[in-house]
C-alpha cells in the first residue's frame, strides 16, 4: 500500500518534472528566464494600450485584470499540450502505455506543473499590472484572488489536457494550440464585455474554462468578497473538472486504439 | 554582372517563388499565422474599437493584415535559411552557384506576398460579422502603397533570415519580436499612445512606415505628400537592409562553414 | 592538372559539452590529409566509420573551411574560391535528407537545375535523361516523401549531376540500401566512370572500393594509412594467409589471449546471426589451426577454414581490426 504509494508520487513527479524539462531544454536558462518574465508583459502591453484606445480612458484595468488571468492560458494550453505530445514525438509512448504505471498519474503528473507555471505567470501578470499599467488592488481581498486565479488555472489546464489528448491523433499539434488561445483571447472576455457579444458568440464563452473565472477576477478586484463569486467560481471549478474528465477518458481511448491498431509511433 | 548572370538570377528567384508558394500551402503553421491569427485579432480588435466610429472598418482591417504580414515575416522569412537547414538542403543551396542572398530574396518574396492574404482574410471576417461600411478612400494610393510595402517587408525578412542564423540566440527571441512590433509600428492604434522616448524606435521600422502609407490611404487621413514621405522611408530602409544583408550573408555562410553549422550532423 | 589536390588538409571540430557551465572540447577529425586525384580517375577514399572521410569530402565541397592546410578542386582553391568550384562539381552525401520531400522528383531537379544555372531548354531535356539513368523514370512525378530509401539516394545523384558537372564526390552512396538497391547503384556509378567524370568515392564497404575504383586510399583516425591501386594493396597481405572460425559467443579476453600470440599477426570478429566468424591472419597458414584451438581450450567451434587473403585483409591490417 505505502509502496504502491511510493510509486504512485515518483511516477507523479517524473512526469512532472521531467516533461516541463524536456519542454524547454533547447532554450538557454537567461533566455527561459527572459522569455518567463518579459513575454507576458508584451502581450498585455498590446491589449491594454489597445483598450486604452477603445474606451479612450487611462484606467485599464478591465482589461490588465482580463490580460493577466489570460496568462495561465499560456501554460495551460500550449505547455500541457506539448508535454502530452511530447511522448509521442521521442518515440516514447508505447514505453508509457506499456508500463504497468497508474494512468491518470501519470497523465495528471504531466499537467500539474504546468497549473504552477500558468499560475506564477497570471501572479507575474498581475505584477506587471500594478508596477506598469496602474492597477489598484487596495479593495481587493488578496487570498480570494489568490483562489480564484488557481481555480481559473486548472480549469483552463483542463482544457489543455482534453486538447494534448486531441493532439496525439493530429499531425498539427500547433495549430490546434494557436487556435484555441486565441480563440480564448477572444472569446473568453480578457478584452471585452462577454455580455455585448451576440447570442451564439456568448454560448461559446460560456462552454469554456477562463471566462467565468476572469469575471469573478474583475468582480474581486473591484472590492466583491468570496461568496459573492462563489457561483462563478463553482461553475468554473465545474467545467475544469469536465474538461479534465474528458480528457482522461480521451487519453484511455486513444491508448486503447493505438494499441489495437499499432500506432503508437505512427499517426 | 553580366546579363547572363542577371537572367539566370532572376530565373533562380521565380523557381525558388514558385516552390515556396508550392511548399507553404499545406503548411498549417503558415495558414495560422496569415490566416487565422489575423482574422481573430481582427474580429476582437472591431470588438473593442467599434464606438469609436469613423473609418473604424477598414482600419482594423488594414491594421489585423499588417499584424499577419509581419508575423508571416518574422516566423516564416526569419527561418527562410534555419528551415532550411533542419530539412537538410541548406548544404545543397550553399554550394550551388546562385547566391544566398538570391535564394532567399525568392523565398521571402513567396512568403511576403501569401502573407497578403492575411488582408483579405481580415476583411473577410470584418466584411461576415459588421455591418459596417468599408471603402478604400484613395484606392491607388493605397495599391502602390501596398507595392512599397511588399518591397520592404521582403528586404527586412533577408536581414532577419540572416541574423537568426548568425545568433541562435536572437532565434530564441523569435516569438518575443511578434507582439512588440505591433506595438511600436502602430498597426491598431497610434503610437502617440506610447511614452515619447519610443518613438524614434518606430520611426526606424519599415513596417511603422507601412502602416502610415496603408492606414493613411486607406481612411484617407492623411495628406498625398505623408504618404509619399512614407514610401520614401520604406525605400530607403530597404536598401539599406538590401546592402547589409548582402554582408550579414556573407559572414554568415563564411562563419557556418568555420563552425560546421551548415547541416544538423 | 590534377582534377582534385590535397596537402596537408586538417580539421579540428570543436564541441560544447555541459549545459551549465560549457566547456569547449576539441576533436580532430582529420589529422594530416594529401592526396591527388587525376582528371577522369575513380578514387576511393576507404575507412571506417568516424575516420574522416566525410570531413574530407565537405571541405573539398567548400561546404566546411580547413582548419588548416589546402586544398584545390578543379585548379580552385576550396577555400577562398568556392564560387568557381561550385558550378564544375556535384555532390552527394547518403541517406535521405537534402530533397524537398513535399515535391515532386522532377520538381526538385527543376529548383536545383535553375540554381546551378541551366538553361531551362537543356534542363528540359537533362531531367528525363537523368530519372531515366537513375531509373526513376516513372516515379518521377510522384512526391519524394512516397519514395523508398534508395529512391532517395538516386534522386541525390539526379540532382548531383543535373548541371553535367565534371567532378564528382559521392559520400557514401549506397549506406543503408538494400542489396539491390545497392548493386543499382553501383552500375549508375560505372557508367559515370565510361563517360570519363572524375569521381571521389567513399566507402566502409570494401568490396565495393575494389570493383570501382582505380586507386584507393584508406584512412583511419584523419590520416592516410595506405594508398595504392587495389591490386598493390592486396600485395600488403601476400605473406598471411587467413583462418576463419565459427564461433558462438565470444568474450573479449579471449580475443585479447588469441592477439598475443605470436603466430598471430591480426584478429577481427565478425557477427553472423547467432554466430561470430572469427578471422584470424597468420603467416603460418593453415599449419597455425591446432595452436589456434589449443587457445579455445574445448569450447564450442562451428566451421574452421583457411584461405587465400582478399583486399579486405589488406583493410584489416592496415586499420587494425576495427573495420
Amino acid at each position: 500500500m505505502l509502496n504502491t504509494a511510493r510509486i504512485n508520487l515518483r511516477l507523479f513527479w517524473d512526469g512532472a518534472v521531467l516533461s516541463y524539462i524536456a519542454l524547454f531544454r533547447w532554450l538557454r536558462p537567461s533566455t527561459y528566464i527572459a522569455s518567463k518574465v518579459f513575454g507576458p508583459l508584451v502581450y498585455m502591453l498590446f491589449f491594454v494600450l489597445l483598450g486604452r484606445y477603445a474606451t479612450g480612458s487611462s484606467d485599464a484595468s478591465f482589461f490588465v485584470i482580463g490580460n493577466a488571468i489570460q496568462m495561465c492560458a499560456w501554460s495551460g494550453i500550449y505547455g500541457i499540450t506539448m508535454s502530452i505530445t511530447g511522448d509521442h514525438w521521442d518515440g516514447t509512448l508505447p514505453y508509457v502505455f506499456g508500463a504497468p504505471a497508474n494512468r491518470l498519474i501519470v497523465f495528471l503528473g504531466r499537467a500539474f506543473i504546468h497549473v504552477i507555471d500558468g499560475y506564477l505567470g497570471v501572479v507575474l501578470g498581475f505584477f506587471w499590472g500594478i508596477t506598469l499599467l496602474g492597477l489598484d488592488l487596495s479593495q481587493t481581498s488578496l487570498p480570494a484572488l489568490a483562489l480564484v486565479v488557481l481555480i481559473t488555472t486548472i480549469s483552463t489546464s483542463g482544457l489543455g489536457m482534453l486538447l494534448g489528448c486531441l493532439s496525439l491523433m493530429t499531425r498539427n499539434v500547433m495549430f490546434v494550440n494557436n487556435t484555441v488561445f486565441f480563440g480564448l483571447l477572444l472569446f473568453a472576455g480578457a478584452n471585452v464585455d462577454v455580455a455585448t457579444f451576440p447570442g451564439w458568440m456568448q454560448s461559446i464563452s460560456y462552454a469554456l474554462p477562463l471566462t467565468r473565472g476572469i469575471q469573478a477576477g474583475r468582480a474581486i478586484v473591484a472590492g466583491a468578497d468570496l461568496s459573492q463569486v462563489s457561483g462563478l467560481l463553482s461553475t468554473e471549478f465545474l467545467f475544469g473538472l469536465i474538461y479534465i474528465a474528458l480528457g482522461y477518458v480521451l487519453f484511455r481511448w486513444f491508448e486503447k486504439q493505438a494499441k489495437r491498431r499499432g500506432t503508437l509511433e505512427a499517426v | 554582372m553580366t546579363l547572363k548572370t542577371i537572367k539566370a538570377y532572376a530565373r533562380a528567384v521565380a523557381i525558388t517563388f514558385e516552390i515556396t508558394l508550392r511548399q507553404n500551402f499545406s503548411d498549417a503553421f503558415i495558414i495560422f499565422a496569415v490566416i487565422v491569427q489575423p482574422m481573430i485579432i481582427a474580429i476582437l480588435a472591431l470588438w473593442m474599437l467599434r464606438d469609436i466610429g469613423g473609418d473604424i472598418g477598414i482600419f482594423v482591417i488594414v491594421g489585423s493584415g499588417l499584424t499577419g504580414l509581419w508575423s508571416g515575416l518574422l516566423f516564416i522569412s526569419g527561418n527562410s535559411i534555419t528551415g532550411e537547414r533542419w530539412v537538410g538542403t541548406l548544404e545543397g543551396l550553399v554550394a550551388s552557384p546562385t547566391p544566398m542572398a538570391v535564394i532567399v530574396f525568392g523565398k521571402n518574396l513567396a512568403n511576403v506576398f501569401q502573407s497578403l492574404a492575411s488582408m483579405i482574410a481580415s476583411y473577410i471576417a470584418v466584411a461576415l460579422l459588421f455591418d459596417l461600411r468599408i471603402t478604400i478612400e484613395q484606392p491607388w494610393l493605397f495599391a502602390a502603397s501596398l507595392l512599397v510595402t511588399v518591397v520592404a517587408f521582403i528586404c527586412f525578412g533577408l536581414i532577419m533570415a540572416g541574423l537568426f542564423v548568425i545568433n541562435p540566440a536572437f532565434a530564441q527571441f523569435q516569438n518575443g519580436l511578434e507582439f512588440p512590433i505591433y506595438i511600436l509600428a502602430g498597426f491598431l492604434f497610434p503610437i502617440a499612445m506610447l511614452p515619447g522616448w519610443t518613438t524614434p524606435i518606430s520611426y526606424v521600422l519599415a513596417p511603422y512606415w507601412a502602416a502610415v502609407a496603408l492606414h493613411g490611404s486607406a481612411t484617407g487621413s492623411v495628406p498625398p505628400a505623408e504618404i509619399g514621405f512614407a514610401w520614401l522611408m520604406m525605400l530607403v530602409f530597404s536598401l539599406v537592409y538590401v546592402l547589409a544583408s548582402g554582408r550579414i550573408f556573407r559572414i554568415v555562410l563564411r562563419k557556418a562553414r568555420v563552425d560546421a553549422t551548415l547541416s544538423m550532423q | 592538372m590534377n582534377a582534385i589536390q590535397v596537402d596537408h588538409l586538417r580539421r579540428v571540430f570543436t564541441t560544447n559539452v555541459g549545459r551549465f557551465r560549457r566547456e569547449s572540447k576539441e576533436v580532430v577529425a582529420v589529422d594530416d590529409v594529401s592526396f591527388a586525384v587525376g582528371d577522369g580517375e575513380l578514387f576511393g577514399l576507404l575507412g571506417p566509420n568516424g575516420a574522416g572521410k566525410t570531413t574530407t569530402v565537405k571541405m573539398l565541397t567548400t561546404l566546411l573551411i580547413p582548419t588548416s592546410g589546402s586544398a584545390r578542386v578543379g585548379g580552385f582553391d576550396v577555400e577562398h574560391e568556392s564560387q568557381k568550384i561550385s558550378s564544375t562539381i556535384g555532390f552527394i552525401f547518403g541517406g535521405e535528407r537534402g530533397l524537398y520531400w513535399r515535391l515532386s522528383g522532377i520538381d526538385n531537379l527543376r529548383y536545383f537545375a535553375s540554381l546551378y544555372h541551366v538553361e531551362p531548354a537543356v534542363a528540359a531535356k537533362r531531367i528525363p535523361y537523368l530519372l531515366d539513368l537513375v531509373g526513376l523514370k516513372d516515379r518521377g512525378n510522384e512526391k519524394v516523401e512516397g519514395y523508398s530509401r534508395g529512391m532517395k539516394q538516386r534522386l541525390h545523384i539526379a540532382r548531383a549531376l543535373i548541371h553535367d558537372p565534371q567532378i564528382l564526390f559521392l559520400d557514401e552512396p549506397t549506406i543503408g540500401l538494400d542489396p539491390v538497391g545497392a548493386r543499382e547503384l553501383r552500375l549508375v556509378i560505372r557508367n559515370l566512370q565510361a563517360e570519363k567524370k572524375t569521381i571521389l568515392l567513399t566507402t566502409h564497404y570494401m568490396f565495393e572500393a575494389d570493383m570501382l575504383c582505380q586507386r584507393i586510399a584508406v584512412i583511419d583516425k584523419g590520416n592516410i594509412v595506405a594508398l595504392d591501386t587495389p591490386e598493390e594493396l592486396k600485395k600488403l597481405v601476400l605473406d598471411l594467409s587467413v583462418i576463419e572460425v565459427e564461433v558462438f559467443g565470444v568474450q573479449d579476453d579471449l580475443l585479447e589471449k588469441i592477439r598475443k600470440q605470436k603466430f598471430v599477426d591480426n584478429v577481427s570478429v565478425e557477427n553472423r546471426d547467432q554466430r561470430q566468424i572469427l578471422t584470424v591472419q597468420t603467416p603460418r597458414g593453415s599449419e597455425a589451426i591446432p595452436d589456434l584451438m589449443a587457445i579455445f581450450d574445448g569450447r564450442r567451434v562451428g566451421k574452421v577454414t583457411s584461405r587465400e587473403p582478399t583486399l579486405e585483409d589488406a583493410y584489416v591490417r592496415l586499420v587494425g581490426g576495427d573495420a
